[in-house]
């Protein structure tokens, strides 16, 4: 190969790493420059006092709190509702699924990861009108519907993370507890999802930042642009990416869209955190663990 | 005997006089009808009434900490069809309901603004005025270069509304008489997003809800007439349409309360303080 | 003893449950298109609705145009993509794997964290503008516009898959050709590229399903124009935008009904995407 094209390619390789750096320095300092004077505690709070906007005394109006705590309760539902699915799911898979079988739930699991968000946030709506209908017209698009059709989203990756972690616990561990009599559902429970638990905790953080970043579900079922807190689980609620959406195209004037900034920025910042921390649990659990036995 | 008779014709105008007088504070404290309630009043439709519902719900939810009102968008249709199905206690529609849509789902409909539809255009573009036949041939697709009407030589962008919308219903039959809109037109989802996006195109074509324009966009003259709210109401803006909430059968309970709020005093003062015309 | 393992089993069943439930998710939301698209199917209206153009005023219920933004979309986002995680990957992987490389694949992670509304949302006033100024007065919002983002977006998880690919060619393969003298590009184009083609392959696949199913960004960057797009700075709708705006609008109409078309279509080819991806990538081939 012609020295000359070596260094093109070299060269070519250095451009794309410079422009994707580029480019996502760009995003993050256009965000900050543009959202940094909206990073203050009226962003969240409005003119409500925080003492009595956390406490619930008082409705926020101008701010993000409702939106905050519509993400809040919406991720924690959504994972209640996934994560014992999941994990369950993915210790059979690991553990007791063979060949066939096994190829079969696994080839189900990823396409259930791969179906584009939106055709879920359809599945719920349309299940939500459904049981509208033919159920109980008390239900519809709500904080509920949304929860469900986000642990449908989030599904495949419990399933997945529990898979992986247990299939990495090393063959002597795995055979250690068998060997002196234990029964496999005691092995499992008692040896190996501990030792694979920095794996999925750490699934299950990146799990919860899935369902915080998400807008395309909960667009169809049941975030709404104003709605407070949400007082029960049929309510209709408002959350922190869907408020960034709505801005994006319906600002009025400039403080809501340094508001949606300021929003961006947090929820950035959400996700980030989430995943350095899922992160963290991963590298330093992991280590210990392994080396104790 | 006489005695008592005088009494009572001073007494009996006296309370009627009394009871006239207090009569409009018991009609505008139109919060107090709130005081003891609780409970929850979905609201959705027309994106043009969302300012009004939310400065509404704001007083509604202050005066009263149980009572709890949510706002969605999603345009004239939806807001019709999601009352007619019971997903909501009050739809909002930019249109008056039809014929159709009243018997399927035993619509009641309540009128509570005027308002028109105006056509905007970013500030920095120098075409100020238009006449009807060019405005039809601007949003079918004849004329698509600002050249043509006396603009900088670039290329029309149209900006049109979706299918749910009342606003753009509103503007098909009135403003452009039913005429074609370009298929190649962009297309966004609620008067505030056509507002942004006018303002951020340079050379963008729109309409939008005339109680939304202001300093950010800049309103086009049609037939020498500005759409402000001041010509919707002589009716020198002949793009007139009213802002209407709907129920499914006749409105009870909060929701009931909530549509006579926005016919009190001060909830036509908030209409008008968004820049749309009272009805009272 | 036997009521300890009667629980055992139990709890054995409900793990196969569970894992069933995945399974039955799967394939009820396949269900659910398919039947509430039934009757667009069965009036023998499939053709039509997949090649007529969006016209509801005129009772054409077409999908054609949005199948065109799509594929328009996805085309133009892995052009610019590809070529652009290839790079990244080379760099990462061979030419600097020490220092730049390893500073470079953790930000390539962090990326991934990107909400995709973030994107979506930083395109509207920053990309917009530029595009509009530099490239085309009507290409704001565009094909253009969105693809660029759409590219950033499915950047990193190529760029992962990409330098997984390479790291698992064997290391001896590695040593063979340093023990030959050959310079880290020769590497790359001789040995590396050859052998981990299944890999990129798998990549490029998996890029073309996320990008094909992502929602946001075509809705808020491409225009959302109902005709069928004529040039690449033309405004155009997706698959998945459409969906978006036309659930949030109707739903018993015919209209409705060919978002579950719309739906059908999304599913099968993803869902074929992700069966390639596996089949050329192997187990590990198939990450979100």
């Amino acid at each position: 190969m012609p020295k000359y094209m070596e260094k093109l390619i070299i060269a070519g390789a250095w451009l794309s790493g410079l422009l994707l750096m580029a480019a996502v320095g760009a995003i993050l300092t256009f965000l900050l420059v543009q959202g940094a004077q909206a990073l203050r505690w009226e962003l969240i709070f409005g003119t409500t006092p925080i003492l009595e906007a956390l406490t619930l005394q008082r409705e926020v109006f101008q701010g993000l709190f409702p939106a905050i705590v519509g993400t809040l309760l919406l991720v924690l539902l959504a994972v209640a509702l996934a994560l014992p699915v999941g994990l369950a799911a993915g210790i059979y898979l690991a553990e007791y699924s063979r060949g066939r079988w096994k190829g079969l739930f696994s080839l189900f699991c990823d396409i259930l990861a791969g179906i584009p968000s939106i055709l879920v946030g359809l599945f719920g709506f349309s299940l939500a009108i459904m049981l509208h209908k033919y159920l109980a017209a008390a239900i519809y698009p709500c904080l509920l519907i949304s929860a469900l059709s986000l642990s449908f989203l989030v599904l495949p990756y419990f399933i997945r993370t529990t898979q992986v972690a247990l299939e990495n616990v090393t063959p002597e561990i795995r055979r250690t507890a068998l060997a002196l009599g234990a029964s496999k559902l005691q092995n499992i429970v008692h040896i190996l999802i501990p030792q694979a638990l920095p794996g999925i905790t750490s699934g299950a953080i990146l799990g919860i930042g899935r369902c915080a970043e998400d807008t395309a579900v909960i667009m169809l079922t049941g975030v709404v642009a104003m709605a407070g807190i949400p007082h029960s689980l049929l309510a209709k609620y408002e959350a922190l990416p869907f408020f960034i959406y709505y801005i994006s195209s319906q600002y009025s004037d400039r403080q809501e869209l340094e508001m949606g900034y300021g929003a961006s920025i947090l929820l950035l910042a959400v996700c980030l955190s989430l995943f350095l921390l899922a992160l963290l649990v991963k590298r330093r659990f992991a280590g210990p663990l392994l080396y104790r036995l | 005997m006489k005695k008592c008779f005088l009494r009572l014709q001073v007494a009996l105008p006296l309370c009627l006089l009394a009871l006239f007088a207090f009569a409009p504070l018991a009609r505008s404290g139109g919060l107090d009808a709130f005081r003891n309630d609780k409970g929850e009043i979905n609201v959705s439709g027309g994106t043009a009434h969302i300012p009004v519902m939310k400065e509404a719900a704001k007083r509604i939810m202050t005066a009263n900490r149980e009572v709890r009102v949510t706002i969605a968008g999603g345009g004239s249709g939806v807001g019709i069809k999601q009352v007619g199905e019971g997903l909501v206690d009050i739809g909002n529609s930019g249109r008056a309901p039809t014929e159709q849509e009243i018997r399927q789902y035993s619509l009641h409909v309540f009128q509570w603004a005027i308002d028109g539809v105006g056509v905007v255009v970013n500030k920095g573009n120098p075409v100020k005025s238009l006449k009807k036949e060019e405005l039809k041939k601007i949003f079918s697709g004849e004329i698509n270069n600002w050249k043509t009407l006396g603009g900088q030589d670039r290329p029309i962008n149209i900006y049109n509304r979706d299918e749910a919308s009342g606003t753009r219903e509103v503007f098909w039959e009135k403003g452009l008489e039913k005429g074609n809109i370009s298929l190649k037109a962009n297309v966004v989802v609620s008067n505030g997003a056509m507002k942004s996006a006018v303002a951020n195109d340079l050379y963008a074509i729109g309409y939008v809800s005339v109680g939304h324009i202001d300093e950010s966009i800049a309103p086009v003259a049609l037939e020498g007439v500005l759409p402000t709210i001041g010509n919707v109401k002589s009716g020198a803006h002949k793009i007139s349409r009213g802002l209407y909430s709907n129920t499914k059968g006749k409105p009870q309970g909060l929701t009931g309360k909530f549509i006579d709020y926005l016919f009190t005093g001060e909830g036509q003062k908030i209409v008008t303080d968004h820049g749309f015309i009272a009805v009272k | 003893m036997s009521s300890g393992k009667r629980v055992d089993r139990i709890i054995e069943q409900g793990f196969f449950l569970a894992a069933l439930w995945s399974v039955l998710v799967a394939v009820l939301i396949f269900l659910f298109m398919l039947v509430l698209g039934l009757p667009l199917l069965r009036s023998g209206q499939i053709f039509s609705a997949l090649t007529r153009p969006w016209l509801p005023q005129a009772g054409l219920f077409g999908v054609y145009p949005m199948i065109v933004g799509t594929l328009a979309i996805v085309f133009l986002s892995l052009y610019w993509a590809f070529p652009l995680s290839l790079g990244v990957a080379a760099l990462v992987s061979v030419i600097h794997p020490r220092g730049f490389g390893r500073f470079l694949k953790k930000i390539v992670l962090l990326m991934t964290a990107i909400p995709t509304v973030v994107y979506g949302f930083v395109g509207v006033f920053l990309l917009v503008p530029l595009v509009q100024k530099i490239f085309s007065p009507q290409g704001g919002m565009s094909i253009f516009t969105a693809s660029l983002m759409l590219a950033l977006l499915i950047c990193p998880t190529m760029i992962l898959i990409f330098t997984d690919s390479f790291e698992s060619v064997p290391r001896s393969y590695h040593e063979a050709v340093d023990a030959l003298g050959g310079s880290p590009v020769q590497k790359l184009c001789y040995v590396l590229l050859p052998c981990a083609r299944q890999g990129l392959v798998a990549g490029l696949v998996l890029g073309m399903a996320r990008a094909m199913g992502d929602t946001l960004i075509a809705l808020m960057l491409a225009g959302n124009a109902v005709a069928v797009p004529g040039s690449f700075f033309a405004s155009a709708r997706t698959l998945t935008a459409h969906i978006a705006l036309v659930t949030a609008a109707d739903f018993d109409s015919m209209e409705f009904r060919t978002i579950f078309v719309c739906g059908l279509l999304l599913y099968v080819f993803t869902s074929a995407l992700i069966v390639c991806t596996r089949h050329w990538g192997g187990e590990k081939g198939a990450r979100f």
